[in-house]
């Protein structure tokens, strides 16, 4: 049996997991579910080791552990099926499956491939996939990469006395209906070793296999259910937990967009690399929340629109005018501005101080002849500081030591005050906590107010539909639906769902 | 820009030759594996190719050697390019494999003067070509227990310079022009290189002599000009005024430590170095420095081909020859004020004729080894 | 929170900290090394590498290396010499133009480098590398391996001549790190190397031209390589294809030890006086006091090691490669 206690983890200026406690029994399979930033893989991190907890206990089979890294857990039977594939590609799968586990076939120092070739298709075997073990991974197609993921965690049936733990992160995503059944097969058939945790978005999955839900929401468990009595939009209201909250989301600040004034316009426009057909016009004051799942294509739209790839077919027009170079400096030119999900990479320069971000992009408005402007530059940023309300020592701070919401709200007065027109937002409240996603809101209807037209991938569904006038449901990089979101006649996030998966 | 136009030129020569070698490297190895266990036997050749193989031409010591090499082959009526240069780079494994193309290719008939760059490489290089039954003469870099006479006829001769008598005599012009009296420093090159172990050796046998010449420090400053200006810079706030005279192991060194002393406005510190670059030389016919050693590589480029050129045509027979004829030390000379506008007239503007045939004239006796 | 400030901010200080330090034990050993003229001594020797120094510190700052200096300050060199020499031998006449001269050449090499380094998509430690193999090649070339001299007394005054007891070298050189200094903290381009340093990723979200800017930090290098090598020429008086020997490794030793971070983004060209200063005490006071040679390298190596390691926080550092 593995437990967790009131267990806790902090990031800087965020509180993830508020006293998690969490408990599967030998042979059960426990479902979990949560919205994006809810801290599901934080979670599931402290579980299989990648992360220590602050406070609380890890329990195995009644006894504390400690558990330093990956390696540890897998020492104490928790083993882990990644999402994001983490097989290393360029090595042969039976090299994948005993990585970093070679030993039992070492002798004399030099590896014993026969030997391991065939312990190797024994867990294959496990997976019912029939596959040569000296393939490079790099040839498998994803369903079979998920698979050997699986049976190398399976290997630990071998190495490990005792029970298992394996968690299963989205296992489904890449797979076909039929690879699905299989998958849910051998899962139930191997219970009898190992329990499971299954973490997935598709509710109906997480139904149909688990034995017990866990539901997560801003760091903590809000509901425990039995899967015979559970029915999809029972947990989908616990996953969003308060009635959507009007306030919360400035709904009485949403005004009607410009409908006449079309900022940009995505003309069947072909991804690279996707080989899909996006059209959509964006209007200035609109808010167009672009709502998908996890790869669905959403990033790949902003990033076009941003110049940082070039589309293979169709024309983008900014202002009924059609862009023929695609580059950052380009669109930033034409103002577009990029809020990124990964703020600490693209979003803000740790290092360099408030006003040295804020003007990052704008360089050309605050010097003259390539010298710049400091006071005037130091001015801009006192008079967003005191604005936005960011709370900094001063404009001399450096942005990497604020918080998560005072660094988005930098970002945000970053292209604000550079007067760029069509503002794009990737999980723009990821990581903050409730105030500062609150003023973030805020000053999304202020720009809107001001005529900025604003693409949206937001980090949940009801903050897509709280904030947008249009909503563009995208799967497989294709918008598959269009919704009207005006105030009072909001689709619901069940509504969206059945878009979306 | 003609200067790019001609080494480029030289360079391309060089190039092809060495491909050709190679290719015939090749096919040669493959026909003198057979040959195994056969020693070629002696044999002469009215009209053997001559080769230099050494490190490269940017060090001026080098350049004179090369140019000496091309004199002594004009000398026979054929062209300076006619003289094969085998570029070694600094590198022992290529000296060995070039000269092994080019007895593939050529066999008996080759006449090889080379610097076998190390010490050990020397012993392999002179196989090889008595093995093919070729000619070689080498410089500076044998081992005490790899003699001439040891090969019959096809090892003709080794020449190296011993610095320690030479390193000496600057010493004691130097102790003079102080008045035997007063500090001196010395900058040595590269601590464990064996011509900077020689001049250290030889400025502390003139001390002997001079009981009021007072040793403040000896320092190692690489051979280079940079950082033995720093050396001496620091020597000054070190010692101060208590420095009345300095030697130095070389002439690169030398220059360093006048910019220091100018930069302190101090022009009239007796300094003395070595080697003889035509620069140092200047400096002394200009007061600026007191004394350095010149090694004449020009001769010692022309003669050492020579040698080995003539051995191979028959013209003398090395196994003849008395020793101290088949090892000896090469020339030195001090230059000092007295006579350095003349030295520059008679070697430095103009290159001296000399009599190729007259191949010990300026040999400075056997070589003595230590143990 | 305050805990970790206080010790970013020691952190910053901590090269000044080892200057000061050294200056006091090479004081207390002897005596002599706390003069003025010996602190022009030290300055004298400097010079030429803080302009080297400084130049590579702005590649850095962008998280690049550049390895080309000795290649460049040889052929710039070299080039300065015979167009000083071509124009008449005297900065008095038309010689004056073989410093612009020089610089332009610096420049040039830079170009080639950056644009190799950004066009060919080459790794900045290879190209910039094999670039300086070619620049010493070519120095090579066109002197045949001589030595070229300067005689000419004005520009020979930059060592002889004395302010304040400091040669007009270490005034110039001097001046040219308040340049560079003005570049780093008042220019776009020296606001937007910091940010390719600090996020190469979010410079380009932010739509500057990232490729354009490293070829410009390359450039900015080359001037002050071209810089170091016309100070080199006038400590020694001397252009040679040496000129430009070691200075590959004391500039980008003097460069770390002043605490500028190799991943780029943090430090600066005040940073890199302190390291060029570090390094040039070590020399200078190893003979003052008396210390065998082989002692000096073995101290630089220990101190660049303990300065890469104060300098970066290493709780951030996952692995490292």
């Amino acid at each position: 049996m593995f437990e967790l206690q009131n267990v806790e983890k902090r990031y800087p200026g965020v509180h993830v997991l508020k006293g998690v406690d969490f408990r599967i029994g030998d042979g059960e399979i426990v479902g979990l579910v949560g919205e994006n930033g809810a801290g599901k893989s934080t979670l599931m991190k402290i579980i299989y080791g990648a992360v220590r907890h602050d406070a609380g206990n890890v329990l195995v089979d009644g006894v504390p552990v400690s558990f330093s890294n990956p390696r540890d857990a897998m020492k104490m039977g928790v083993g882990m099926v990644y999402q994001e594939q983490s097989l290393i590609p360029n090595l042969t799968v039976m090299e994948n499956i005993f990585l970093g586990f070679e030993k039992p076939f070492v002798r004399f120092g030099a590896i014993k491939w026969k030997k391991m070739a065939e312990a190797a298709g024994k867990q294959l075997r496990k997976v019912k996939l029939d596959i040569d073990p000296a393939m490079i991974t790099s040839k498998l197609t994803f369903s079979q990469r998920q698979l050997v993921e699986l049976a190398k965690v399976l290997t630990l049936e071998e190495r490990v006395e005792g029970k298992l733990v394996i968690l299963l992160d989205e296992p489904t995503s890449v797979l076909s209906k039929e690879e699905i059944d299989l998958l849910f097969g051998l899962v139930r058939e191997l219970r009898g070793r190992a329990s499971f945790i299954f973490v997935s978005h598709r509710l109906d999955e997480i139904v149909t296999l688990s034995d017990r839900i866990y539901v997560l929401k801003d760091g903590a468990v809000v509901d425990v259910m039995n899967s015979a009595e559970a029915d999809i939009e029972t947990i989908q209201k616990k996953m969003v937990g308060r009635d959507v909250n009007h306030e919360y989301y400035r709904e009485d600040k949403q005004r009607p967009y410009d409908d006449g004034h079309v900022l940009l316009e995505l003309d069947h426009v072909t991804i690279a690399g996707r080989g899909n057909d996006v059209s959509l016009n964006l209007h200035a004051g609109e808010v167009l929340a672009l709502v998908g799942v996890e790869g669905s294509g959403r990033e790949p739209v902003l990033r076009t629109i941003f110049g940082m790839k070039k589309p293979e077919k169709g024309t983008i027009s900014i202002r009924g005018i059609p862009v023929r170079s695609f580059s950052a400096s380009e669109s930033v030119s034409h103002g577009v501005g990029y809020v990124p999900r990964e703020r600490k990479i693209e979003g803000i320069a740790s290092g360099m101080n408030v006003f040295e971000n804020m003007t990052l992009s704008q360089m050309r408005n605050y010097s003259k002849s390539g010298v710049l402007r400091i006071p005037a530059e130091r001015e801009l940023a006192r008079d967003w500081i005191r604005r936005l309300s960011i709370r900094v020592a001063s404009e001399n701070s450096d942005c990497g030591n604020l918080s998560g919401g005072n660094q988005q709200k930098v970002v945000l007065a970053k292209w604000r005050s550079s007067g760029s027109e069509i503002i794009l937002l990737d999980h723009p409240t990821r990581g903050l906590d409730i105030g500062a996603k609150e003023d973030v809101y805020e000053m999304i209807r202020d720009m809107s107010a001001d005529g900025v037209g604003i693409i949206l991938v937001a980090d949940t569904l009801e903050e897509a539909i709280g904030l947008s006038h249009t909503i563009a449901v995208i799967k497989d990089g294709e918008i598959r639906k269009w919704f009207n979101c005006q105030p009072g006649s909001k689709p619901s996030p069940y509504d969206l769902i059945r878009y979306m998966v | 820009m003609s200067f790019i136009k001609n080494y480029i030129e030289h360079q391309t020569l060089n190039r092809r030759n060495l491909l050709l070698l190679s290719a015939w490297g090749l096919c040669g190895a493959a026909a003198s594996s057979s040959l195994i266990g056969r020693q070629a036997a002696a044999a002469t050749s009215p009209d053997p190719k001559i080769c230099w193989s050494y490190r490269d031409r940017t060090n001026p010591f080098w350049n004179s050697i090369v140019a000496g090499g091309e004199a002594f082959v004009r000398s026979l009526g054929r062209q300076s390019g006619d003289l094969i240069n085998l570029i070694n780079g600094g590198s022992s494994e290529k000296s060995l494999s070039d000269i092994q193309s080019l007895l593939s290719r050529y066999g008996s008939g080759v006449a090889l003067a080379v610097d076998p760059n190390d010490m050990p490489n020397c012993r392999p290089v002179v196989e090889a070509v008595s093995h093919a039954g070729a000619y070689v003469s080498t410089i500076w870099n044998k081992t005490d227990d790899l003699h001439p006479w040891d090969f019959g006829d096809n090892y003709v001769s080794h020449m190296t310079w011993s610095d320690v008598g030479p390193s000496e005599q600057t010493a004691r012009v130097l102790f003079d022009a102080m008045g035997g009296k007063g500090g001196v420093v010395h900058l040595g090159g590269i601590a464990s290189n064996n011509p900077a172990i020689e001049r250290q050796q030889g400025f502390k046998n003139a001390l002997k002599a001079y009981p009021n010449i007072q040793l403040l420090a000896i320092q190692a400053a690489d051979w280079d000009t940079q950082k033995a200006n720093q050396v001496m810079s620091g020597f000054l706030t070190r010692y101060g005024d208590a420095i009345k005279g300095v030697h130095c192991a070389s002439d690169t060194m030398a220059y360093g430590v006048i910019e220091a002393l100018r930069a302190e406005g101090i022009e009239n510190m007796p300094v003395v170095s070595y080697d003889g670059n035509p620069q140092a030389i200047e400096m002394i016919a200009k007061g600026k420095l007191l004394a350095t050693v010149f090694t004449n590589a020009y001769w010692a480029g022309g003669i050492t081909a020579s040698l080995a050129y003539y051995a191979a045509t028959g013209a003398f027979k090395p196994s003849a020859e008395p020793r101290e004829h088949r090892e000896f030390y090469g020339p030195t000379a001090v230059i000092t004020t007295k006579d350095a506008q003349e030295f520059k007239t008679k070697y430095i503007d103009t290159n001296p004729e000399y009599n190729w045939k007259d191949f010990w004239s300026l040999a400075k006796g056997p070589i003595r080894y230590k143990s | 929170m305050t805990q970790r400030l206080t010790m970013e901010n020691l952190r910053k200080w901590v090269p000044l900290f080892v200057l000061i330090g050294l200056v006091l034990f090479f004081t207390a050993v002897n005596p002599n090394f706390l003069s003025l003229r010996n602190f022009a001594r030290i300055a004298i020797s400097s010079s030429p590498a803080l302009m080297v120094a400084t130049g590579v510190t702005f590649v850095i700052l962008m998280g690049s290396i550049d390895l080309s200096m000795e290649g460049t300050i040889a052929v710039c060199a070299v080039l300065f010499a015979l167009m000083l020499n071509a124009l008449g031998g005297s900065l008095s006449g038309a010689g004056w133009l073989a410093i612009p001269g020089a610089l332009l050449i610096g420049a040039v090499l830079g170009a080639v480098n950056g644009l190799i380094h950004v066009k060919l998509k080459i790794p900045s430690f290879m190209a910039s590398l094999s670039l300086g193999f070619v620049g010493i090649g070519l120095s090579l070339l066109i002197t045949g391996g001589d030595r070229i001299l300067i005689e000419d007394p004005i520009f020979r005054s930059l060592l002889t001549v004395r302010v304040g007891g400091f040669p007009l070298m270490a005034w110039a050189a001097l001046a040219c790190l308040l340049i560079a200094w003005f570049i780093q903290d008042d220019t776009t381009v020296g606001r937007n190397f910091y940010a390719v340093g600090g996020g190469e990723d979010l410079a380009r979200a932010s739509g500057l031209n990232t490729g354009r800017l490293r070829v410009t930090g390359f450039i900015v290098a080359g001037i002050f390589y071209a810089l170091g090598a016309i100070f080199a020429v006038a400590r020694l008086g001397i252009a040679e294809t040496e000129t430009g020997q070691n200075f590959m490794f004391v500039s980008i030793t003097s460069v770390v030890v002043g605490g500028t971070s190799l991943s780029g983004g943090s430090g600066g060209v005040w940073n890199t006086l302190v390291g060029v200063l570090i390094v040039n005490v070590i020399g200078n006071g190893m003979v003052v006091v008396g210390l065998p040679d082989y002692f000096q390298d073995g101290v630089l190596g220990l101190l660049v090691i303990a300065a890469v390691y104060l300098s970066t926080d290493r709780r951030s550092l996952f692995f490292v490669k």
